[in-house]
């Protein structure tokens, strides 16, 4: 499986970030999604603002690169997954992963045991699985979308997100198939 | 999967992650940290050059109409020993922006940009390069800006009626071809030149003032920070300040960068459950500048976790004495890096820091402040 390349190492040293009208709109409009995204990626939502604000500030860097994209959120999209791999990377070497997010999650009781244990059953995932799912179920996105964000085959997508959904199967969050 | 677990997936996520109601956007939280990876991107040596010396000087008046009266005429080219290439007065308030050496006495020249000779944006060669910036409370509504031009550029219009002039100025063995001004905050800043040569645009885009809170409305402009967008990179690399081990034997270590995206800090402390890491970038002081005291608390914003201090201290102190919660106290070495003179030291959770007291070569007492930041910085005039 291709490893997610850091499309940083790609901008060239001269940096264009004018625009910078065009970018705080950018950034404005983007915000509360890219929290989400990365709330889903993480469980952790003090984490998730920190990856949310790494993405944007890395979008920020390469503006002109991201400005002139074809699909600028697909680019943000894989900014964002990779900056949450890499702190996935950085922490596992010291942290036993597995834990359920400690993040508390607010609504009315049966929702809050329902997306408690959503978080935590994604939060079992390794990272990639997780992304797929996230990237899946929560941006709508097809597999060669996927895969363009994490940086591999659509067939590799499909094969993660199969695995996923199997782990998943085991949690209460997939319910018993009741349509609520 | 089923159908229905594919759409039981997709309502509760959809359910979960549509209920986290983020903050609003920390723009200049995003710029600044974005600033900090351009930075760290491109290693650079700090030129070792010689004194600066100042060929020319342009000069731009605003007065409390905040209508600017600049004479559309040639630049005025005037040696000078402070650097001065813009100044003037804004609602009564003098201004001036210069180049300067902004390292301490007898260590290797750093050429910056300083407005009023107090907070510095580190520059080098590069046409393109500009940035802008705000005194605050100090003089509010006001900004200043400097854009390095090209040789075949002699000046720029701002806001379409003030024509100002570009003028050559030689700092730390360099040249800059350089234009400054002030303009009000009151209108959308607009820099346009008359006859761009190929590669520029008529219109050239600034960057807006950081402001204190991140926000257009009720904010006011942070003090001295630079926003300066270049288009090249180039930065010094990280340097320690201090570092040892923590009670219980987890070491630390804070770091300082000076960049062109300001002066920009970092506290690490590698433990058992993984590195935890705070950083925070502020105002470049200069020699005759205020001191920036810096806090970086690892638990932030739980309040857990030791706190990292360093503070940018003028030339003759020697030493900085922190005084604890509990009435202990510790003397923090200093440290020279890039020619600018640090002091840096750790809080272990759960004291605080009470008092810093500076102190010259003999001891005695220069300057002493209760007045300190549990997050972030503050500017201290000693």
């Amino acid at each position: 499986m291709t490893e997610p390349r850091d499309e940083l190492a790609a901008v060239p040293d001269i940096i264009d970030t004018d625009g910078g009208e065009d970018f705080s709109a950018f950034a404005t409009s983007r915000w509360p999604g890219l929290v989400r995204l990365a709330f889903g990626l993480t469980g952790d939502r003090w984490l998730a603002e920190d990856i949310a604000q790494t993405a944007l500030a890395r979008a920020y860097v390469a503006w002109r690169r991201v400005s002139q994209a074809d699909d600028p959120d697909a680019y943000l999209h894989r900014i964002l997954v990779n900056a949450s791999n890499r702190r996935f990377r950085r922490r596992r070497v010291t942290e036993q992963p597995g834990d359920p997010p400690e993040t508390p999650v607010e609504g009315p009781a049966d929702l809050v045991g329902e997306r408690a244990a959503l978080l935590a059953a994604l939060h079992q995932l390794p990272p990639r699985q997780r992304a797929v799912v996230v990237l899946r179920y929560w941006q709508d996105l097809t597999d060669a979308q996927i895969a363009a964000t994490l940086g591999c085959s659509p067939g590799t997508v499909r094969s993660q997100l199969s695995r996923a959904l199997a782990k998943l199967r085991e949690s209460p969050a997939l319910g018993e198939g009741d349509d609520r | 999967m089923t159908a229905t677990e594919d759409r039981e997936l997709r309502r509760t996520l959809h359910s979960t992650l549509g209920s986290v109601q983020p903050p609003p956007v920390p723009l200049e939280a995003i710029i600044r940290r974005g600033k900090g990876i351009r930075l760290r991107r491109a290693g650079a040596a700090i030129g070792a050059m010689g004194l600066a010396g100042v060929i020319a000087v342009a000069s731009l008046a605003l007065h409390g109409s905040q209508r600017p009266t600049v004479p559309p005429a040639a630049p005025a080219i005037t040696a000078g020993p402070d650097g001065v290439f813009a100044s003037g007065t804004a609602d009564g308030h003098p201004w001036r922006l210069a180049l300067q050496n902004i390292a301490d006495p007898g260590y290797p020249c750093l050429p910056g940009v300083t407005i009023n000779g107090a907070y510095a944006d580190w520059v080098y060669p590069d046409p393109g390069s500009k940035g802008v910036v705000g005194l605050g409370p100090a003089l509010p509504g006001f900004g200043f800006g400097f854009i390095q031009l090209p040789a075949d550029i002699n000046g720029v219009i701002v806001n379409g009626r003030h024509n100002v002039p570009a003028v050559t100025v030689a700092a730390c063995g360099d040249r800059y071809h350089i234009v400054g001004f002030a303009y009000s905050l009151a209108e959308p800043l607009r820099v346009t030149v008359t006859n761009p040569p190929p590669g520029w645009s008529r219109a050239i885009t600034m960057p807006a003032v950081s402001t204190q809170p991140p926000g257009p409305a009720t904010t006011t402009e942070t003090p001295g920070l630079w926003i300066n967008t270049d288009s090249a990179s180039r930065e010094a690399p990280y340097q320690t300040l201090a570092s040892g081990a923590q009670p219980g034997g987890q070491g630390w270590i804070i770091k300082v960068q000076l960049g062109t995206g300001g002066e920009c800090y970092e506290f690490d402390a590698p433990g058992p459950l993984g590195s935890a890491q705070m950083g925070y970038c502020g105002p470049v002081s200069t020699p005759d500048g205020p001191e920036i005291i810096m806090a970086l608390p690892l638990g932030f914003p739980s309040g857990t976790g030791a706190t990292g201090y360093a503070v940018q201290v003028s030339p003759r102190t020697a030493r900085v004495k922190a005084v604890l919660s509990n009435g202990s106290s510790e003397l923090a070495a200093l440290r020279v890096v890039d020619g600018r003179k640090y002091a840096a030291f750790i809080v272990p959770d759960p004291l605080r820091l009470s008092r810093l007291i500076w102190l010259d070569a003999r001891g005695r007492v220069i300057a002493t402040t209760t007045a300190l930041p549990q997050y972030g910085y503050v500017q201290f005039h000693p």
